[in-house]
């Protein structure tokens, strides 16, 4: 299950120690291994295509990643970890944050940064209330493609720290399944290229699929409580009965005046009666003792 | 058109004007979305059906109390095999499945019984116990139609449970119920009669009943009345 504790373990050290920034992707990505010529003397077309290509199975590889982290019992922040590093490489930002809302009282919390500098970040604008995840959250919208030149008035607080930490532009993609938004992931860019729309769609179908996982993973947590809670609950009542019996035989009584007798020892010694019963029939209490709580004695 | 029949069968959980979410109600509304004669809701835990929480009728209190008995039926196979388990004809079954089940049940009126899993993600409740007064299959219509009341009863009960606090078993739940408190009262008596573990003592019980040809509850309440003693040198088994 995940938690708040949890995120520190995913968000101490710096993720971003692959120098795809300085590359077309498509250089760093591609297969055709020592062949290919230096990135640097084929046409720009040539790269752009290749970029777009490994773009591409970097999505794929990623929704296949994904998809195999959906078994029975796997963890949400490895989840969120892998989403927010794939994202950096996929759609060549610099950084990415997510943020995720409790499922009891809808506090955000940093699930996932891909870098240090991304946490601070993203934690400033949670504490400020301020800044495009925060908007993408409460809007259910997602925020495309922000030059930070441009948005001192809209994000007041956040705008000049995000430039402070040296990010130029952002984007954010809502977490949502329906009517329901339960958090937001944050692109950030240190250069001013475009954030394409086909990049906009790439980052929203990695949020939906890690959208969709979160929410069954809640759904089966809460029915295996559930169902767990219902148990002791019956397990409870059965233990009393079967105590009761037990009871009404030794002490030669009927099974309702030992249900007064368990119950008049818990409330003079300040038990549950579940406890009482239990004790009994591990003979650790005697009739004797229940007796000389009894109503009737 | 799944989503339709989800549709329909919630409105006939939460009708319009709202009403009461419990398990009597959520019985009937297994009955309604799929058109057989009666159901039953019975919850289980590991190997043991734990009780009932609704039965439609009086046939489908017998088939629920003679699963409890005896720790065989359709539910059972059901919860245990984590699928449905269908038998069209219970007079006269391709296979005999239930030895001791069958006869009492057909007797009751019971000629095709029908188990479903009571399940919510990984999570097993129970099982949905569907039957007819006649020999007949589930129709594609009636099997869909099952199989999304059971998807929506298993939530339901949780839903139910959810609003109850820790350690407390929900009055929705408790309302119709069956769990058989008197098996349970007369296993401890039983266990201090023959100075064995309660669950010892319940093995006793079943096999005495199962000698008998009575249900549990039945030899029960003979032992809490104190019509039947166990270990006195007239053991009755």
């Amino acid at each position: 299950m995940w938690s708040i504790g949890a995120c520190a373990s995913v968000t101490g050290g710096t993720r971003c120690d692959t120098p795809h920034s300085n590359l077309a992707p498509g250089a760093y990505y591609s297969r055709g291994g020592s062949a290919d010529p230096p990135a640097a003397i084929e046409p720009r077309t040539t790269i752009r295509k290749r970029a777009q290509v490994a773009t591409r199975d970097v999505v794929t590889r990623t929704m296949v990643e994904l998809a195999d982290t959906l078994v029975d019992d796997f963890d949400v922040v490895d989840l969120l970890t892998l989403l927010t590093d794939r994202c950096v490489e996929a759609f060549d930002v610099e950084a990415a944050g997510l943020m995720l809302a409790a499922p009891v009282g809808g506090k955000l919390q940093v699930m996932a940064s891909s870098t240090s500098t991304m946490r601070d970040l993203e934690l400033y604008e949670i504490q400020s209330s301020d800044g495009p995840c925060i908007e993408c959250y409460r809007t259910g919208l997602a925020v495309s493609d922000q030059n930070l030149d441009t948005t001192a008035q809209r994000w007041p607080l956040f705008t000049p720290a995000a430039k402070d930490a040296g990010f130029r532009s952002v984007s954010a993609v809502p977490m949502r399944l329906r009517t329901t938004t339960i958090g937001a992931l944050n692109l950030f860019r240190t250069s001013n290229t475009r954030f394409s729309a086909s990049d906009q769609a790439g980052a929203q179908a990695f949020a939906d699929v890690a959208t969709i996982a979160i929410l069954q993973h809640r759904a089966a947590f809460d029915a295996q409580a559930l169902n767990e809670q219902l148990n002791h609950a019956l397990n409870s009542r059965i233990l009393i009965e079967q105590a009761k019996g037990r009871l009404a035989e030794r002490a030669g009584i009927d099974v309702n005046e030992a249900f007064d007798w368990f119950r008049a020892y818990a409330r003079s010694h300040n038990l549950r009666l579940v406890d009482v019963a239990q004790a009994f029939l591990d003979a650790q209490l005697t009739s004797a003792s229940l007796k000389s709580s009894s109503p009737g004695r | 058109m799944t989503t339709d029949r989800r549709d329909r069968i919630l409105n006939l959980l939460y009708p319009v004007g709202g009403g009461q979410l419990d398990a009597a109600h959520l019985g009937q509304v297994c009955v309604t979305a799929t058109g057989v004669t009666g159901a039953g809701l019975m919850l289980m835990s590991g190997e043991f059906p734990r009780g009932s929480v609704a039965a439609t009728d009086a046939t489908s209190t017998l088939i629920e109390d003679l699963q409890f008995s005896l720790g065989e039926g359709p539910c059972i196979d059901a919860y245990r095999l984590d699928q449905p388990v269908l038998e069209p004809d219970l007079a006269n079954p391709s296979i005999v499945r239930w030895v001791a089940f069958t006869p009492p049940a057909v007797e009751a009126g019971a000629r095709s019984v029908f188990g479903f899993p009571l399940q919510v993600g990984s999570v097993r409740l129970g099982a949905l116990n569907l039957y007819c007064d006649r020999p007949m299959d589930l129709t594609d219509d009636q099997h869909a139609s099952a199989l999304v009341a059971a998807e929506i009863a298993a939530h339901a009960l949780l839903i139910m449970q959810a609003r109850a606090p820790l350690g407390i078993l929900a009055a929705e739940l408790e309302a119709s119920s069956n769990f058989q408190y008197v098996v349970h009262q007369a296993a401890g008596m039983v266990s201090a009669q023959l100075d064995v573990s309660v669950a010892q003592a319940l093995i006793r019980l079943r096999g005495y009943a199962f000698g008998q040809g009575r249900l549990l509850a039945d030899v029960a309440r003979d032992v809490v009345d104190r019509r039947l003693r166990f270990g006195d040198g007239r053991d009755p088994v």
